[in-house]
């Protein structure tokens, strides 16, 4: 399968895009940050929505959808006073997504014995 | 949770941390240490190379500890007292130093800020009591640092109009490199030059037989109110909030995990035995050179005229070694200080903060730097600034509140949630609790003499003594009712032990209102409360005067 040369895709990556990267998976490396996300998988949310789905304090809702503003996971736009907070774009949903199926993937019994294969 | 399972993963990429930058290989300003290299260092030379690189946070912060402020101090006590103050700078050697490890404990296995502990800890209120705390006294701080390059750069006909703004610009510029490496060696120039201070104490000194007579504790002849003061000024430039968050942070920036601790606390040694090298010269050649008895102990001169009036008595090589010493520790505590601030406010508002990151991947933190030391910078050249004023107020406001972020550094590290078989040993904390309580009662005693004129000494100290009394035997009986909490340290080998890090900061669970937790806080309430609206009395019958 041939991937379309866009700039900055190169098949191997980038030391620096391997940074960049990086940063983005670490601002989803977090239960509480992964849970927010899931929350915003249906469309953008208001605080108080979101913290309706996921269980958590206020502040600490809060805190973690700045880290994911700051990562430039999750983008955040005004409605009158409200304050709507989304995924930043589609590809968040689809790596999301994609991880989750790796994980049921991996629960598959044909996966277990792939595994055993492989350490026999 | 709490017992990680052995792992070949390397320590350094599996920790908790609040930036990602913060993981990784340490790359210190001489040497690099890979994150998976974690094998014991068998011979000397490995040892020493491992020094090298894990070696920095301690130096820096101790070396910066010997700010502008802390120079004039010094110098005034040597001015003042000759060398009979020098037995304060052995006792305060081992405070600081304990005081520093912990902080650079805390952030080697929790990998989370001072700030952002006091947040997870006790909660917004102490988190923005804390943060205000250090912004204010920060601001002015780094306003002394300022003036402290007009006064060096002054000695040498040099205008504050262009010395002030070209230091500003070169610490912005130092510090958004974007490379920890290279931040850290324009500081190893600072912190170099900065020990050449030491010749000023070969240079010139008094006899040998006043030093050793020096090193004994006494007042000498003036146990009176400038005393105090100048003993409160002793140590609160000495050890001050910003050293704690500052190497917190800067530990964790480094790179440096639990597996380095020993490394760490060697450089901690290290810094402190330089910072006590340091002052120590400052206080011996500003005696030997200026001759104790002359002056008047209670009038406090300028870091400008100790350096001028070395000049006089010694030679134009004294004055210009202090001069240039003074310009030179002035940029190493600004550079600190407010790097301390642009870590504390990025790690709260949970945006990315290292010194590994440019401007453009850092806003935040290189832009709170930069406003931060632009702003002090503009401070200094307002014509008519009442900076002395400034500046006495906040040693005030430093001395007040250095109790209690001491205090909450002590909780925090007797914290087992948080550093598991790292918490303070028992005798550790006994160091700390002495040298906080010492403090306590200085610093009280020092603001009832300040707030009720007619008082003597003496008398503000029984009353303090008595306060105190009666707050530690509350303290020590809920202590003792309070169960020792369960160690979590059983079955662990002692490389788990000593290689133990916390986990991800929201799954360690909230801290237990135990009696002992709540009444040390409440107290803290009160005195902060008490100190402050005295301070605020004071000040209000100043300005009606």
């Amino acid at each position: 399968m041939t991937r379309p040369p866009l700039p900055g895709y190169e098949a191997p990556l980038s030391r620096e895009a391997a940074e960049r990267l990086a940063d983005t998976m670490f601002a989803l490396a977090a239960p509480s940050r992964l849970l927010i996300l899931s929350a915003l998988l249906d469309g953008p949310r208001t605080v108080s929505e979101i913290i309706a789905v996921v269980d958590m304090e206020q502040s600490a809702v809060s805190h973690q959808l700045r880290v994911l503003r700051d990562h430039r996971v999750v983008s955040v736009e005004r409605r009158g006073r409200e304050r709507l907070y989304g995924l930043r774009d589609e590809h968040v949903g689809a790596l999301l997504d994609h991880a989750r199926r790796h994980l049921l993937q991996l629960d598959r019994p044909s996966a277990q014995s792939d595994r055993l294969d492989r350490a026999g | 949770m709490a017992v990680p399972s052995p792992s070949i993963a390397p320590l350094a990429d599996r920790r908790a941390a609040l930036d990602r930058a913060h993981l990784g290989d340490i790359e210190g300003a001489v040497g690099t240490v890979r994150s998976y290299d974690t094998a014991p260092r068998r011979t000397i030379h490995r040892r020493l190379l491992t020094l090298l690189a894990v070696a920095g946070p301690g130096l820096i912060v101790m070396a910066a500890d010997n700010d502008a402020g802390t120079m004039t101090v010094f110098g005034q006590a040597g001015h003042g007292y000759g060398t009979q103050l020098l037995w304060v700078l052995v006792l305060l050697a081992p405070a600081l130093f304990v005081v520093q490890e912990m902080a650079a404990r805390l952030g080697a296995v929790t990998g989370a800020g001072h700030a952002r502990l006091i947040l997870e800890r006790f909660g917004r209120l102490w988190c923005a009591f804390s943060l205000g705390d250090l912004i204010v006294l920060n601001f002015a701080l780094l306003v002394t640092e300022f003036i402290g390059v007009t006064l060096s750069l002054g000695y040498f006909g040099v205008t504050r109009y262009l010395s002030v703004p070209l230091a500003a610009a070169c610490l912005i510029a130092v510090t958004a490199g974007g490379s920890f490496r290279r931040w850290e060696r324009a500081m190893y120039v600072l912190v170099a030059a900065d020990l050449s201070v030491i010749a000023l104490a070969v240079l010139h000194h008094p006899p040998a037989a006043a030093i050793g007579t020096g090193l004994v504790p006494r007042l000498g002849g003036h146990p009176g109110r400038p005393a105090l003061l100048l003993l409160i000024a002793l140590i609160g430039t000495t050890i001050s909030p910003w050293q704690i968050f500052f190497q917190q942070s800067n530990v964790i920036d480094k790179r440096i995990t639990p597996r380095w601790l020993q490394y760490a606390r060697v450089d901690t040694a290290l810094g402190t035995m330089a910072f006590v090298a340091a002052a120590a010269a400052i206080m011996i050649g500003c005696a030997g050179m200026l001759g104790s008895g002359g002056a008047d102990p209670g009038h406090l001169i300028d870091a400008g005229a100790i350096a001028r009036l070395l000049a006089l008595r010694a030679g134009p090589a004294a004055g210009g070694l202090f001069a240039i010493v003074l310009l030179n520790a002035s940029l190493l505590g600004a550079g600190a200080v407010s790097l301390s601030i642009s870590y504390s406010a990025s790690e709260v508002v949970g945006v990315r903060h290292s010194l590994h990151r440019q401007p453009r991947d850092a806003p935040v933190f290189h832009g709170c730097f930069a406003a931060f030391v632009i702003a002090a910078a503009a401070t200094v050249l307002i014509p008519g600034a009442p900076l002395g004023a400034i500046t006495t107020l906040v040693q005030a406001l430093a001395g007040i509140l250095l109790p209690v972020a001491l205090v909450l550094l002590l909780m925090l590290c007797n914290d087992r949630e948080l550093l598991g078989p790292l918490t303070n040993p028992r005798w550790l904390n006994a160091i700390a609790a002495a040298a906080v309580t010492v403090i306590l009662i200085l610093v009280t005693m020092l603001t009832i003499t300040t707030v009720v004129p007619g008082i003597s000494v003496l008398d503000a100290a029984i009353v303090t003594a008595a306060a105190v009394a009666v707050c530690g035997a509350a303290l020590a009986m809920t202590f003792r009712d309070a169960r020792p909490p369960r160690p979590r340290a059983t079955g662990m080998t002692p490389w788990q032990r000593l290689t133990w890090s916390s986990p991800m900061l929201e799954l360690v669970p909230a801290a237990s209102g135990t009696r002992a937790r709540l009444l040390t806080l409440a107290l803290l309430r009160i005195y902060t409360l008490v100190m402050l609206a005295l301070l605020a009395a004071r000040l209000g019958s100043l300005l009606a005067r």
